[in-house]
């Protein structure tokens, strides 16, 4: 089987990403919802990782690891959210706050 | 490179994306579900293949890249499609599992590791914890119906269309080499890929360089890194910390693990 190039991972990264997408928009439940996001995160993380290759420089690589540390920081956030969310309306529909919309 | 081969990949993606529309949580029965799932699988095989076939040059055996990417796709695609919350979660630590494979056959192990630790280890241990504290039916009513299913996969499929058309067409991006690893590369010599796993005096292997560029260069980058956690803390500390009115009276406002009442969504 031939060799994996630079555009191969970047495929790959983008499908992800769009997976994610369509995940983060179609579903309801706001955690599934927050998982989406990380999905995207691991997309992003293998187009970074293969345009670091490239390059043939450690770059791409620090700046996943930055990127790393923000999903970490932003799962948190996100489910500290989700909690005080959850105690005020008791579900995790993100429908329960239609109100806020329009 | 012909634009045939970007015309092939748009109706792959189109497939994956019919596939994924029925394989989304909808009132209709397991079997379209079913139908939907082996749909997305058929296209990321075929896309697979049609990746496969357009670097027809070297001769290297290279299974593992095509094995773990259908891997990662699907899983992904899993946990988007599917109605419990916590098989998401374990789906996405395959997920997880494929891009750090993915990213060792890049020769990134420490980001692999890292990877591995920190989201598998520590942030889809959080998401569990939250899923059974806040949701204790596994598929609840919000969960079976999926929200404007088909604009969604539409946006997701436009935007794959969009990046990979442009990869899978050279033309369109100025220099068909752009996309190709630079030739001083250690792993592209034949048979030298070997030399560049074991750490030898001047190449000491992916670990050491990455310790000493985030020491070196990205030294000022790391330090903020740090006080981004140590603020990130800090917040998620104070929002929880908050009191509900009708909790600091004593009662709780809402019953744990009853479930939210239908919305009609748009």
């Amino acid at each position: 089987m031939p060799e994996p190039v630079t555009s191969h991972y970047i495929v790959i990264g983008a499908a992800l990403f769009a997976l994610g997408l369509v995940g983060f928009m179609a579903r309801r439940n706001l955690i599934v919802m927050f998982l989406s996001t990380e999905v995207m995160f691991q997309g992003v993380v293998v187009n970074l990782v293969a345009f670091a290759r490239m390059h043939n420089h450690l770059e791409g690589q620090a700046f996943a690891l930055f990127l790393l540390v923000v999903a970490a920081v932003e799962a948190a956030l996100a489910l500290g959210l989700v909690v005080l969310l959850h105690r005020r309306k008791g579900t995790l529909d993100s429908e329960a706050w239609a109100a806020m919309r329009g | 490179m012909s634009p045939i081969v970007a015309y092939l990949l748009y109706g792959l993606f189109a497939v994956g994306a019919a596939g994924l529309y029925l394989a989304l949580p909808q009132p209709h029965p397991a079997s379209t579900r079913v139908a939907g799932l082996l749909l997305g699988l058929g296209a990321i095989v075929g896309g697979l293949i049609l990746l496969g076939a357009r670097a027809m040059d070297s001769g290297s055996t290279n299974v593992f890249f095509y094995i773990f990417a259908a891997i990662a796709i699907f899983t992904a695609a899993r946990v988007v499609t599917h109605p419990k919350p916590v098989y998401s979660a374990v789906y996405f630590v395959a997920v997880v599992v494929a891009v750090a494979a993915l990213l060792v056959l890049q020769h990134a192990e420490f980001l692999a590791v890292a990877v591995i630790i920190i989201y598998a280890g520590a942030i889809l241990v959080t998401y569990v914890f939250v899923i059974m504290m806040a949701q204790q039916t596994g598929s609840a009513q919000y969960d079976t119906r999926a929200r404007e299913p088909f604009v969604a996969v539409l946006v997701g499929f436009a935007s794959m269309a969009a990046v990979a058309g442009r990869i899978a067409d050279p033309n369109a991006m100025g220099t068909v080499a752009a996309c190709e690893p630079k030739a001083t590369m250690p792993a592209n010599v034949a048979g030298d890929a070997a030399s560049e796993d074991t750490p030898t005096q001047d190449d000491p292997g992916n670990t050491v360089r990455m310790g000493r560029s985030l020491l070196g260069p990205y030294v000022i980058a790391l330090e903020v890194a740090g006080v981004l956690l140590l603020v990130a803390m800090i917040g998620a500390i104070a929002l929880v910390k908050k009191k509900l009115p009708a909790e600091a009276r004593g009662e709780s406002p809402v019953v744990i693990g009853q479930v939210g009442k239908e919305v009609k969504p748009f």
